[in-house]
């Protein structure tokens, strides 16, 4: 794949002399600071939504639900939806956000709005979808993490009386952040490499992946090539400034 | 606290029931009338799954039991699936037990396999593509079980690490001890004593590969897997109640397979 990014274009199709036009034509092109500032932009929000939502529940979940057996429930009933064919699950938003979906039936009905809304083909639509897809990603690491806190140290701080919200930020949080940034990693990741949902049911909105894919059924395999390592490397950028602050093979080896 | 308690459930109920509400409302629209899946629903009828066919329809109205494209996908998908759940489980079972002993490059070899599913779907399934186009093979049957063999071994990779019993070792030792060979010692002691994870493995690998599209879809031909064919013929063609009722007999397939996986799962635990 690097051999191809780097052969000439001719045309629509390709010589293998090495150059690195594709790069420079990339990264000098009009829509090249678009593209990149909309790749980060939805991905980085999409991640801190998930951390929003996901926090939450890693935590309630590790700390306020008991018994272990409802525990393993609540984890086996997370992963079922993740696992379900991907297309199908895509396919299955129709029903939600669609014209005739629930959410504009309902609003309907309530007499919220007379015309059904459009929130399938927009950016929010994305965040819906990305958000719903990758939660189990970021709640799973973060329930290890919390799992891994001694109990003591909390009771110990509580005892002392510190007060509930430097509890949660000074020991639970910061005790947790390994799991956090595991779990950024994995959202971060298969965001960055999702060139479907973005032309699906975002209305084409010009993210990275989606231009690699774009290329590549056109046929314009050395520009996708090129862009495609554009991506891996970030890709692998961001892993690897990320692992500096945490080491991922803790959480699974233990 | 018991506040709070109810606070938590109330919120993992929320939730649990954001991530489930896709999918249980397709299969309730698949029922649909109309052809169009939108709320209110005219009426529940089965005419989606095994109508009559009347001859003129456009392709997109056609119930599915007549929609013989859709069948060849989902045949050749579960032939995909079912080989790749067999590599996964073999692949993930050697790599997870060679894993734990300390060898030199242990590391490099453990990123690297994470590296599979780390690297972004698109990237991985172009690169595919062009390996296959410079080196001038054909994409076949194989190009895609093996693209998603790549990805499904990190995974049950990461989930049998986690779950190995921890005395596995100890057992295996005293199994060499007593001068057992290393063949025996393998099939007598360690493998009953990770069956249950070798056969997850196996079918986390069949989901995994199930499910996939982003990256399958670049390497496929013809009609493809069912994901990839699905998608394609969505990017042309209407959404119609035709294509929840599809959907809805795949949803069913996967949660008998992860009915199986629990199951397994659970008894895992317990032995």
């Amino acid at each position: 794949m690097v051999a191809m990014s780097l052969y000439t274009p001719v045309g629509l199709g390709y010589l293998p002399v090495l150059t690195v036009v594709n790069y420079v034509n990339f990264f000098t092109s009009p829509q090249a600071p678009i593209i990149l500032v909309n790749t980060f932009g939805t991905i980085l929000l999409a991640c801190v939504i998930t951390l929003i939502f996901g926090y939450p529940f890693a935590y309630f979940l590790t700390f306020h639900i008991n018994s272990e057996k409802a525990k393993t429930y609540i984890i086996s009933l997370l992963m079922v939806p993740f696992l379900i064919d991907w297309t199908i699950r895509s396919v299955a938003w129709f029903s939600i956000l669609g014209e005739g979906g629930i959410i504009n039936y309902a609003l309907m009905v309530m007499g919220a709005i007379r015309q059904p809304m459009t929130l399938l083909f927009t950016r929010n639509a994305l965040y819906i979808i990305w958000v719903q897809t990758n939660l189990l990603f970021m709640i799973f690491p973060i329930h290890l993490a919390l799992n891994r806190i001694d109990r003591d140290i909390i009771n110990a701080a509580k005892v002392l009386k510190a007060p509930p919200h430097k509890v949660f930020y000074n020991i639970v949080f910061k005790l947790s952040l390994p799991g956090v940034i595991t779990g950024f990693i994995f959202v971060f990741v298969s965001t960055l490499g999702d060139a479907v949902t973005p032309g699906l049911w975002a209305g084409g909105l010009q993210v990275l992946g989606l231009s690699v894919s774009t290329y590549a059924s056109n046929f314009l395999w050395p520009q996708s090539a090129a862009l495609a390592i554009v991506l891996l490397v970030i890709a692998l950028a961001v892993l690897y400034v990320l692992l500096k602050i945490v080491d991922i093979k803790k959480l699974i080896y233990e | 606290m018991a506040a709070m308690d109810k606070v938590a459930k109330v919120y993992i109920a929320i939730i649990i029931i954001v991530i489930y509400a896709p999918i249980l409302l397709m299969m309730l629209l698949s029922f649909n009338t109309s052809a169009r899946p939108s709320f209110p629903m005219e009426g529940f009828t089965l005419h989606w799954f095994i109508g009559e066919i009347k001859g003129y329809e456009y392709s997109s109205y056609i119930p599915v039991i007549h929609y013989w494209q859709f069948w060849n996908a989902l045949q050749s998908s579960i032939q995909v699936s079912v080989v790749v759940g067999m590599l996964s489980c073999i692949l993930v079972t050697a790599t997870a037990l060679s894993l734990r002993h300390r060898v030199v490059g242990r590391d490099i070899v453990f990123y690297l396999i994470l590296l599979g599913f780390i690297t972004p779907g698109v990237a991985l399934g172009i690169g595919n593509v062009l390996m296959y186009k410079m080196f001038d093979i054909g994409t076949s049957f194989w190009s895609i079980v093996f693209i998603d063999v790549i990805f499904a071994v990190p995974f049950g990779l990461v989930l049998m690490m986690a779950r190995f019993d921890p005395d596995l070792m100890l057992y295996e030792n005293a199994a060499s001890v007593l001068k057992a060979s290393p063949v025996k010692t393998f099939r007598r002691v360690t493998l009953p004593l990770i069956q249950w994870e070798v056969l997850s493995a196996g079918i986390l690998g069949f989901l995994l590969s199930w499910g996939e599209l982003i990256r399958s879809m670049w390497v496929v031909r013809g009609s493809g897997v069912l994901s990839t064919f699905i998608f394609n013929q969505l990017s042309v063609n209407p959404t119609t109640t035709r294509w929840f009722a599809a959907g809805t007999i795949v949803a069913v397939i996967s949660f008998v397979s992860l009915l199986v996986l629990g199951y397994l799962l659970t008894r895992g635990v317990k032995t």
